[in-house]
């Protein structure tokens, strides 16, 4: 693992990879989350290559784990059909799968500049965190006794317990020994920016919002009304006050969400109302988060303004007005009015305010650097009016999310590290989105599995404060992983590819205009690079010419298609041959051997399978080996001029490569061969001689050329050997001019076999499955084999001919030398 | 009562003159028939038609509710696609009488030829003689009587329906079975027979579907598919070629999936265009100033479709595709102007009505085609093959066979549908225009006939589409898509579209055809700059299948086989239907196919035209040695537009 934490490191970006599309859960995460890879890494079950892909950009994966708004769910592509992935509750599932001891190697600091954060919350430990692993010396300054900013004292136990909290932290701090944490040391008494600009080489203020704003009507100062942040604060400090009867919540956003169901999990309480200014289609907070809400049994009263809050006797009237909704204003929210004459009271003991945060700071104030409730930052690189002086997090920008709060803390750092390194003008930040390139599930069940939610388990009256929420269990989590779409992968199809999708896309998106048309069009003007592998022709290049309305031949009424195969006198039910399986083990090769008898083929070797009750072609290099067992004989060598036969019916034939192609044909003309097998593989004998990789097809055209001159076209049938992988390989070959097929690597795969340096291997191999797979296999390629000839208009495999065929490329019409589609003629 | 006399008035006249008639509810009499082909094509009225003598070709073809007798002989397909109503033959019928049969009653009172009934789907057929081979071939629904011999192979791939022989059964075909018939089945017969005066009290043999050949044992392993680059990573036995083996030694047979061709074949991306790509810009009046809009069809004096752009959506059927998806493709269709098409499997209400522009399909199996439909459409098509599959036939698994698609295909619910490689009653080229004319003939010569060919052998077919009086050809690619096709045929069966273009235009120029029809040109055309390559090439007009599909969220995976679409376009299980947003989707197809516009438009202005039959392969060079020799283009890998060849854009 690169010790620069990714998100700062612009060079890690791979977006502009040619099959590499970030997807839009990706795109969503202000910290560029590899969402896609740690879902299907958890897929596999890889859950600490999950979490390494979730920490790369997010040092609090526990606290997004439960509480992160999460973006990437409504980008999810799945939202638009059967709900969104549920990338966060998976998050949670890997952190809670590891166990909270988990923890990372640690990386030392190596570089002697030292920085100083101000403000151990989300932004200040993501920046922290970044500078560290950078080799940077940190000072991290925190106001409060313990670590954690909003994360800990902002969210109520019951969503967020301070064990994982504490787990993030912890950490980051095992991981990152370069920083040293002074807690109880807010920023003016002891610790003065003055001080800090000496003693360090830059300073990031990431103190953070926490002073909860008022609610700016009559009486919103009163001993009955308290504020958001103030109120969860003390209650996750450990405070559990009797509450009165009736709490009114004000606001609709996440703070407020919090605010009520921690109202309502104090004793006194009876019941808790929120009343939002706006509508139910308008309210801010996070669907999850109001279901809960509802589901616990707190009220909600929408379209409500609080106008003023008078004492009475013990408790409160909270004055109301009803609002109306008028048009969007230009924060797409849409503005609202009081309507005159429609007010009312709202009796209860407590108003808790949830309508906004502010940071504060006196010392700062005295620098200059405030800007109202906020510091003055530049965005585009964080700068504050200080030189070497930085700023991040809601102290900066304002309150916002999680997330939003830890992007700030990579942006950061990264100017900072620029700083550090005297880099004057970095490229502008970026989140980069990279890829671990994880597989795609392969499940069965992936466009069928329905969206599941967390178990919820809500308020529980015995432990007011336990979790809302469970984890997943394994088998869920498994079963949602399989629902990602894997926006990221490339696709299977080489025309319609993953970045022809995403143009198609974007051309179809409300939002594109002109501009974003020119801008896709340019891109798809652009001149692309030639990218035909180098090396031989393949079958791939070859094309079947389909009986349209010329040639609708024969006998239309018959869709089947005749394949019996007669390889001079030898009668098989299929042009297909087996060779390979000589060093295989030996329960394999006697299944192999009966499949081979079963489907009535036959097998080509220098050895036979043990058992084998089918026809044997023997390969011999030396005529003296020649067995009388066998039903034909394949000398190797293409010169010898005496071909062996043991007995009377014994076939005679030989082994043709493209060395020894000419006098190999010469000499089994002039010897009467029975048959002759071209290797296009040049390798026949050998074992898996198939792996030598892409035949020389040539031959096969050169091999009917020769014999034709000859005037001997029919004296012997050829069997090709080579590169057969498929039904359709076959037929091309059969089409030009061989009789049968011979396969081998094929057939080990079909046995069960999978491809190693040394060939093919059977480790695990069931030998009582080895025999029906490759049953099944043939039968696969058999009826692929008369598909093709059925387009072609044929009835039998071995009425195929070269007119039925095409090429693609200029090699394999040279190859061939059949004519490319498209032309009438070869020059 | 009317009478027409052949001798004197053509065919056409005559039709034209007895649908006049019946429409004021008279009675018809034919004399001096003369075996003219397509007599009483098209009529639907419940009048009686009488022909004195014997009648040609598809005689009531196309008929509903009219009751038509026959003195003598019929040629072939009498009653074809029959709806409803009755066809009486007093003497014998030649092959595949009562093909496609979707309800009413055909009665032969001598022998019928080959494949009688083929495809049928309801209604009874009556032979008083014996059969020739293949009675009831591909049946799906109906009943067939055959009083004397059954004839060889009686109920070949019958998927439906039952045939019973009263004669000798002389042998079964593949997939067909004996089986018992009940009483209330002997009771039924007997009296359809007595209301025709048929005198038969014998008993029957009834033939069925075996069930064995269409269910399919073992799933495929595998649920997504490799990236295809795994192929292009140099090794021969790649993970692709291992695990499309594995698959394959699972199932034991041919794989089955969704899209086109996969492998990387010469394609647009191998022509350029001469343009400077940093000459469009989002400012461009070129849709102000450049024509865009066509006609197609009027070859033979119909009335042509108008495109507001030359771009149609490609055939796709209510089957493959689910409904809502059908009809957001109709409605984007209708808002962009441009021509919607059913594709197989017939018409849906819905989407005839949210389509502006609609041109009707016609398959082998006849799957939902009807007089009716024929007339609501505004063009016809006569499917011959596809890109991605040529030259075999269809199938739908009895899982998609909801009652809904059964009820617009003609055919009972649920059963396993197959339907065959060619049409019943094209086996050449004499037969087709025939058809064709049939189907003139059917609906007043006043709609365009196309013909939809996956690229084979090009250059000879598109002269016989040519001869054959086709108004426009479709022609498709094998990089074309399909909701289902083996591996093997997608990659390996038909030629690229580039070669598919060049050897039609070759093919034409050969006999001198002019330009005198159309071509429209697919498979793989993404957007409008693969649509100006293809107009510089010579097509007249692009057809797009799968980007429309993408526009509307299909996210490529290619599953479309399977059914359980995620995205709820290939599908027809409601569940999964539902995640489709007919209205979303139908917006994004409409506004893709306005970015569509916006490139053809621009593009054809930067490369100095007004109008876009102005392109050529002069706007064209070749990028890869392989485009160059199949389209005959210049090869310049490193063109570079030169100032003067250009006119600013915007
Ligand atoms: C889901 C689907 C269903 C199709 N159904 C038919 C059909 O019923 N009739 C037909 O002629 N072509 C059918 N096609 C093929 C298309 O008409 C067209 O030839 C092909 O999609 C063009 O290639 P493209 O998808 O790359 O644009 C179908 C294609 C798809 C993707």
């Amino acid at each position: 693992m690169s010790c620069k934490p990714f998100s700062v490191d612009l060079s890690q970006d791979e977006s502009g990879l040619p099959h590499y599309q970030p997807p839009p859960c990706q795109v969503a995460c202000p910290i560029g989350t590899d969402v896609a890879s740690y879902v299907g890494l958890i897929w596999e079950g890889k859950t600490s290559e999950a979490l390494e892909a979730i920490t790369a950009t997010n040092p609090l994966s526990g606290v997004c784990g439960r509480v992160c708004d999460a973006p990437c769910e409504p980008a999810c592509r799945r939202a638009g059909a059967d709900g969104p992935v549920a990338i966060r509750a998976l998050k949670r599932h890997v952190l809670d799968a590891l166990g909270h001891d988990y923890r990372l190697p640690p990386v030392q600091p190596d570089k002697a500049k030292k920085v100083a954060i101000i403000g151990a919350g989300p932004a200040g430990l993501t920046a922290a965190q970044d500078i560290a692993l950078a080799g940077y010396h940190v000072d991290l300054y925190e106001a409060q006794s313990r670590p954690g900013g909003m994360a800990l004292w902002g969210i109520p136990d019951f969503r967020l317990p301070q064990k994982v909290v504490q787990d993030d932290i912890d950490r980051i701090f095992s991981r990152c020994p370069g920083i040293a944490l002074h807690l109880n040391s807010p920023l003016g008494d002891n610790v003065k920016l003055d001080d800090l600009s000496q003693s360090h080489d830059a300073v990031l203020l990431a103190i953070g919002a926490s002073a909860g704003k008022r609610l700016g009507v009559p009486g919103d100062d009163g001993a009955h009304v308290i504020d958001g942040v103030t109120f969860l604060n003390r209650v996750n400090g450990g405070e559990r006050p009797i509450l009165p009867k009736r709490v009114v919540v004000i606001g609709g956003g996440d703070v407020a969400m919090d605010a009520c169901r921690t109202a309502l999990r104090l004793p006194g309480v009876e019941k808790v109302i929120v009343a939002y200014r706006r509508g139910p289609e308008e309210i801010p907070a996070r669907a999850y988060e109001l279901h809960a809400a509802k589901a616990e049994g707190v009220e909600f009263l929408y379209n409500v303004a609080p106008v003023s809050i008078e004492e009475n006797k013990g408790g409160v009237a909270l004055k109301c007005r009803k609002t109306a909704l008028g048009a969007p204003g230009a924060d797409g929210r849409r503005a609202f009015s009081l309507v005159e004459g429609s007010d009312f009271d709202l009796a209860c003991g407590l108003v808790i305010a949830a309508v906004g945060q502010k940071a504060v700071s006196l010392e700062l104030a005295r620098h200059g650097l405030m800007d109202g409730d906020k510091i003055f930052t530049r965005s585009a690189d964080m700068g504050t009016r200080l030189p070497k002086v930085f700023a991040a997090g809601d102290a900066a920008f304002g309150s916002s999310t999680l997330v939003q709060a830890m992007f700030q803390g990579h942006k950061a750092a990264y100017y900072v590290l620029a700083a550090l390194e005297g880099i004057a003008h970095p490229a502008p930040y970026r989140t980069p989105y990279r890829t671990r390139n994880a597989p795609v599930a392969q499940d069965i069940l992936w466009e069928k599995l329905a969206p599941k939610e967390p178990p919820f388990l809500g308020l529980d009256k015995r432990d007011p404060f336990g979790d809302a929420e469970a984890d997943y269990d394994a088998r869920t989590a498994h079963e949602q992983a399989a629902r990602c779409y894997r926006c990221d992968t490339e696709t299977g199809s080489s025309d319609y590819t993953v970045k022809t999708r995403e143009s198609i896309f974007a051309l179809a998106r409300p939002e594109a205009g002109p501009t974003e048309i020119a801008a896709i069009t340019r891109t798809r003007l652009e001149k692309r690079p030639d990218l035909k592998p180098a090396g031989p022709a393949t079958f791939d290049e070859l094309v079947f010419l389909p009986a349209n309305l010329t040639r609708l031949v024969i006998d239309p009424y018959r869709e089947a298609c005749k394949s019996a195969t007669d390889l001079a006198g030898m009668k098989l039910a299929q042009p297909l041959l087996i060779a390979g399986f000589e060093d295989a083990p030996e329960a394999v090769a006697a299944a192999v051997a009966k499949t081979v008898a079963e489907t009535g083929t036959a097998y080509v070797g220098r050895r036979p399978l043990p058992g084998l009750s089918a026809p044997w072609l023997q390969i011999v290099s030396d005529p003296v080996a020649a067995d009388p067992a066998a039903a034909a004989i394949l000398l190797d060598v293409g010169e010898t001029t005496v071909l062996p036969r043991t007995r009377p019916g014994q076939l005679r034939g030989l082994i043709v490569t493209a060395a020894t192609l000419e006098k190999g044909i010469a000499c089994a003309l002039e010897q009467r061969a029975d048959l002759v097998v071209l290797d296009g593989s040049g390798a026949l004998g050998a074992a898996w001689a198939d792996l030598a990789g892409a035949p020389d097809l040539s031959i096969l055209p050169r091999a009917v050329e020769q014999m034709r001159a000859a005037r001997a076209e029919e004296a012997f049938p050829l069997i090709w050997f080579g590169g057969l992988r498929s039904g359709s390989d076959l037929a091309k070959m059969l089409a030009l001019g061989a009789s049968a097929g011979l396969v081998d690597v094929a057939a080990g795969l079909a046995a069960g076999g999978a491809i190693k340096p040394e060939g093919v291997d059977f480790t695990g191999v069931e030998a009582p499955e080895a025999g029906p797979r490759l049953a099944a296999y043939l039968k696969a390629a058999t009826s692929e084999c008369s598909m093709m000839a059925r387009c072609c208009g044929k009835t039998n495999v071995h009425n195929l001919e070269p007119e039925d065929l095409r090429t693609l490329s200029l090699r394999a019409q040279a190859a061939v030398g059949i004519v490319m589609a498209g032309r009438k003629k070869i020059a | 009562m009317v009478t027409l006399d052949l001798a004197q008035i053509s065919v056409r006249d005559a039709n034209t003159a007895m649908r006049a008639a019946a429409a004021q509810g008279e009675d018809i009499e034919l004399v001096n028939p003369d075996a003219r082909h397509h007599l009483g094509v098209g009529l639907v009225a419940p009048v009686k038609v009488t022909i004195r003598g014997s009648a040609g070709y598809f005689c009531a073809g196309l008929s509903h509710g009219a009751r038509f007798e026959i003195d003598s002989n019929v040629g072939w397909g009498v009653g074809d696609s029959l709806y409803d109503g009755s066809v009486v033959v007093g003497g014998n019928a030649s092959a595949i009488a009562g093909v496609a049969l979707r309800g009413g009653e055909v009665v032969v009172k001598g022998n019928i030829g080959s494949r009688a009934g083929q495809v049928m789907k309801a209604g009874t057929l009556l032979c008083c003689g014996n059969a020739s081979f293949l009675a009831g071939y591909m049946m799906y629904g109906g009943r067939i009587i055959l009083l004397g011999d059954s004839g060889e192979r009686v109920g070949e791939d019958m998927s439906g329906g039952a045939i019973y022989v009263g004669g000798r059964v002389q042998s079964l075909g593949a997939d067909a079975k004996l089986a018992e018939i009940t009483p209330e089945e002997y009771a039924d017969i007997y009296a359809f027979l007595a209301k025709y005066g048929i005198a038969f009290e014998g008993g029957l043999q009834k033939i069925v579907n075996a069930g064995s050949k269409l269910r399919y044992g073992v799933n495929e392993p595998v649920s997504r598919p490799l990236s295809y680059t795994v192929a292009e990573e140099g090794t021969y036995w790649n993970a692709k070629v291992a695990e499309d083996i594995h698959a394959k030694a699972l199932i034991g047979r041919y794989r089955i999936r969704g899209y086109g061709a996969a492998k990387a074949a010469p394609h647009f991306n191998d022509i350029a265009l001469k343009i400077d790509p940093e000459r469009i810009h989002a400012a461009s009046d070129a849709l102000a100033t450049v024509n865009l809009k066509t006609t197609l069809g009027d070859r033979n004096g119909a009335k042509p479709l108008e495109l507001s752009m030359p771009v149609l959506i490609a055939p796709m059927s209510y089957g493959a595709l689910s409904k809502s998806t059908k009809i957001a493709l109709a409605r984007a269709s209708k808002l962009a102007g441009v021509v919607e098409n059913t594709g197989e499997g017939g018409m849906l209400p819905e989407q005839r009505a949210e389509a502006g522009q609609l041109i009707y399909q016609c398959l082998s199996g006849r799957l939902g085609w009807n007089i009716h439909d024929m007339l609501k459409a505004d063009g016809l098509e006569i499917y011959i093959s596809q890109g991605a599959k040529p030259g075999l036939g269809g199938q739908l698994m009895a899982k998609k066979v909801t009652k809904e698609l059964a009820a617009v295909r003609g055919i009972p619910e649920g059963i396993d549908l197959r339907s065959p490689s060619r049409h019943p009653d094209i086996m050449g080229a004499d037969d087709l225009v025939i058809k064709v004319e049939e189907f003139r003939e059917a609906t007043g010569y006043a709609k365009p006939i196309s013909i939809k060919m996956g690229a084979g052998r090009v250059r000879d077919d598109i002269k016989i589409a040519y001869k054959d009086g086709f108004d426009f050809v479709q022609l498709d690619g094998m990089q074309g898509s399909t909701g289902a096709a083996s591996t093997e045929v997608l990659e390996n069966m038909g030629i690229p579209t580039l070669a598919a273009i060049q050897e039609a235009l070759e093919g034409l120029r050969e006999i001198d055809a002019g330009d005198d029809m159309p071509i429209v040109l697919m498979g793989g055309v993404k957007d409008g700059v693969d649509a100006v390559k293809a107009l510089a090439l010579g097509a007249s007009a692009v057809a797009m299948g799968t980007a429309a599909l993408i526009a509307g969220g299909c996210i490529s995976c290619m599953q479309c086989h399977v059914g359980n679409c995620v995205v709820g376009i290939a599908t027809q299980d409601p569940e999964h239907e539902e995640r489709y947003k007919i209205d979303v989707q139908a917006k994004a197809i409409a506004r893709y196919l306005e970015a569509v516009r916006w490139q053809i438009a621009t593009l054809t202005k930067a490369l100095g035209h007004s109008d876009f039959r102005q392109l050529s392969r002069a706007d064209l060079v070749a990028l890869t040695p392989e485009a160059a020799a199949i389209t005959g283009l210049p090869y310049d890998p490193d063109y570079h537009p030169v100032e003067h060849v250009l006119t600013e854009v915007a």
